[in-house]
């Protein structure tokens, strides 16, 4: 058991709803910046947005098409595998259901994959029924490059780190594909709310 | 812009959970540029976990995932380990 | 391959606390059966809450290895959840965990030689000043130069004792204040760059032993320039301390 420091609390607040927090999380005030590399800066007009791998037929947006695509405003709480949440954070983004529309496909996984070298797995049925968009707007501006700017994929039922950065891809599969940091470690799934943070959890 | 990563210095303390020797001063050869360099000068960003990039050609030369009762380490590129004739406590 | 003792977490009792400036204290830490340090090494901090919250930093070794306590200087970051306890809460008697000592690389003992050249900016300073001050334990005569650079008088640390080292045989203080100069400040009063290096010394054909320390476009930019006025890379040593809050 390791010595208490006497008067040390961590900046997180107590007086959240603990129904609100899974379990093992605190709440942090501010909005930390994680990454696994330097920021990308991919000008709009090189930008492109792909579904592809087994699928029929690859689909593919410029910045122009995407911004054009049906967006919706909501707001959820977000949950980080290094034990910060957030609550009540708002986005404007594409559902990937509106994504996958006109996509023809027999896989069961997606691989999202990103500018830089970032990959994350997730399975199809949990991007899909309204579970998971592609953003561009956080709190009512433009998504910042150090949050994943441009365009991010956010999924905030799962550990945050399956919400990639700096999207640029879902590539459907046929078998799960562990991604950057499921291939060290980290749990496949990643339910907050049933702790999923290590392969072994 | 600036990137908020540190360098391997940050990291030494992590990675001596699982090797018992000084990391700081390991020479690693990337796999992608050739470059050589200590693990202290390697670029740290923290993520979920930890990842050290070459600070030649930015790929990706180590991988730590932090867990509750584990590390896993993954390395890439070739190592050589260099005594610096300095020793450490 | 240098093998060492296993770097185990330990427990650290405060002995004494010593503000250095209006932002900033130093920590003085027992800590029973500590295996010693080589300055520029740094601790792994680790605080642990009541309810079992832990939150960790690390923190550049003050102290010279002949000193029988072991000193960490803590800055307060705005808005950071460890340091303002460190500056502002914690008192004699307070407890909290320590790993270490750690590094390797940016590391300097007198035996190694010099000349020196060392570069900090703000907090930078701290391992620097572990080696000015094993230097002074030795009565080391190498050749030392060391440049600070902080946003005004505030932030400077350890200013009094680096004057009342500086008369010492071979070692040569500056300081450049890029926000506010002290009252009547003649020396120099803006960033880093090339003509100061340059008027600092040593050249690059001397051969020096350069550590570079502090936030990390800081460190970068003073490396890039070292670099380009000709010292050898593998001679540069830096440490790179990174918005990592506090």
């Amino acid at each position: 058991m390791p010595p208490f420091s006497r008067g040390f609390h961590g900046r997180r607040r107590a007086d959240v709803d603990p129904s609100r927090l899974p379990p093992g999380q605190y709440l942090t005030p501010d909005f930390p910046v994680l990454s696994a590399g330097p920021t990308p800066h991919t000008p709009l007009d090189e930008w492109s947005l792909t579904i592809d791998g087994a699928v029929d037929a690859a689909v593919s947006w410029s910045w122009e098409a995407f911004l054009a695509l049906p967006t919706e405003t909501f707001t959820v709480d977000i949950h980080c595998v290094t034990k910060w949440s957030k609550l009540d954070t708002t986005w404007t983004g594409v559902s990937v259901d509106t994504l996958l529309k006109d996509v023809e496909t027999a896989a069961d996984y997606v691989t999202a994959w990103s500018d830089g070298d970032y990959t994350t797995n997730v399975p199809l049925e949990d991007l899909t029924g309204g579970r998971a968009w592609v953003v561009h707007t956080y709190d009512a501006a433009p998504l910042e490059p150090e949050h994943g700017g441009p365009a991010r994929l956010l999924v905030p039922h799962l550990y945050f780190w399956k919400s990639a950065k700096w999207l640029r891809g879902l590539t459907l599969t046929v078998q799960d594909e562990p991604g950057f940091w499921e291939s060290v470690g980290y749990h496949n799934y990643g339910d907050p709310w049933r702790e999923q943070r290590y392969w072994s959890d | 812009m600036t990137d908020l990563h540190t360098d391997g210095n940050g990291v030494a303390g992590l990675l001596e959970e699982i090797l018992a020797v000084e990391v700081t001063t390991m020479v690693r050869k990337c796999q992608s540029c050739g470059d050589r360099q200590p693990i202290a000068a390697h670029r740290a960003y923290r993520g979920a976990g930890v990842v050290l990039r070459c600070p030649s050609c930015g790929d990706v030369a180590v991988r730590i995932g932090v867990h509750a009762e584990a590390v896993t380490v993954e390395w890439r590129g070739t190592y050589a380990i260099a005594q610096t004739g300095s020793g450490s406590p | 391959m240098t093998r060492r003792a296993p770097v185990v977490w330990r427990t650290a009792t405060v002995r004494g606390v010593v503000a250095e400036s209006p932002h900033a204290r130093t920590l003085v830490l027992d800590v029973p059966e500590w295996p010693g340090h080589r300055a520029g090494q740094h601790v792994d901090l680790r605080l642990t809450a009541e309810d079992g919250y832990q939150a960790q930093r690390s923190y550049s070794i003050a102290s010279a290895p002949e000193l029988d306590a072991l000193e960490i200087t803590v800055e307060l970051i705005d808005d950071g959840e460890v340091s303002p306890y460190l500056v502002e809460e914690v008192r004699p008697g307070d407890q909290f965990e320590v790993r270490g000592p750690i590094g390797g690389h940016f590391t300097w003992s007198v035996p190694d030689g010099g000349p020196l050249l060392l570069i900090g900016g703000g907090s930078g300073l701290v391992p620097l000043m572990s080696m000015l001050r094993h230097r002074a334990a030795r009565r080391s005569e190498v050749e030392a130069r060391i440049l600070v650079s902080a946003r005004g008088t505030e932030d400077a640390l350890y200013r009094d004792e680096l004057a009342s080292l500086e008369p010492s045989a071979g070692l040569h203080v500056a300081w450049t204040f890029t926000r506010t100069p002290p009252p009547g400040w003649t020396g120099w009063a803006r960033r880093v760059d090339a003509a100061m290096l340059a008027e600092l010394g040593p050249g690059p054909d001397a051969g020096a032993r350069s550590f570079v320390c502090g936030p990390t476009p800081f460190v970068e930019r003073v490396a890039e320039l070292l670099v380009e006025a000709g010292h050898d890379p593998r001679a540069i040593h830096a440490e790179r301390f990174g918005p990592t809050g506090g």
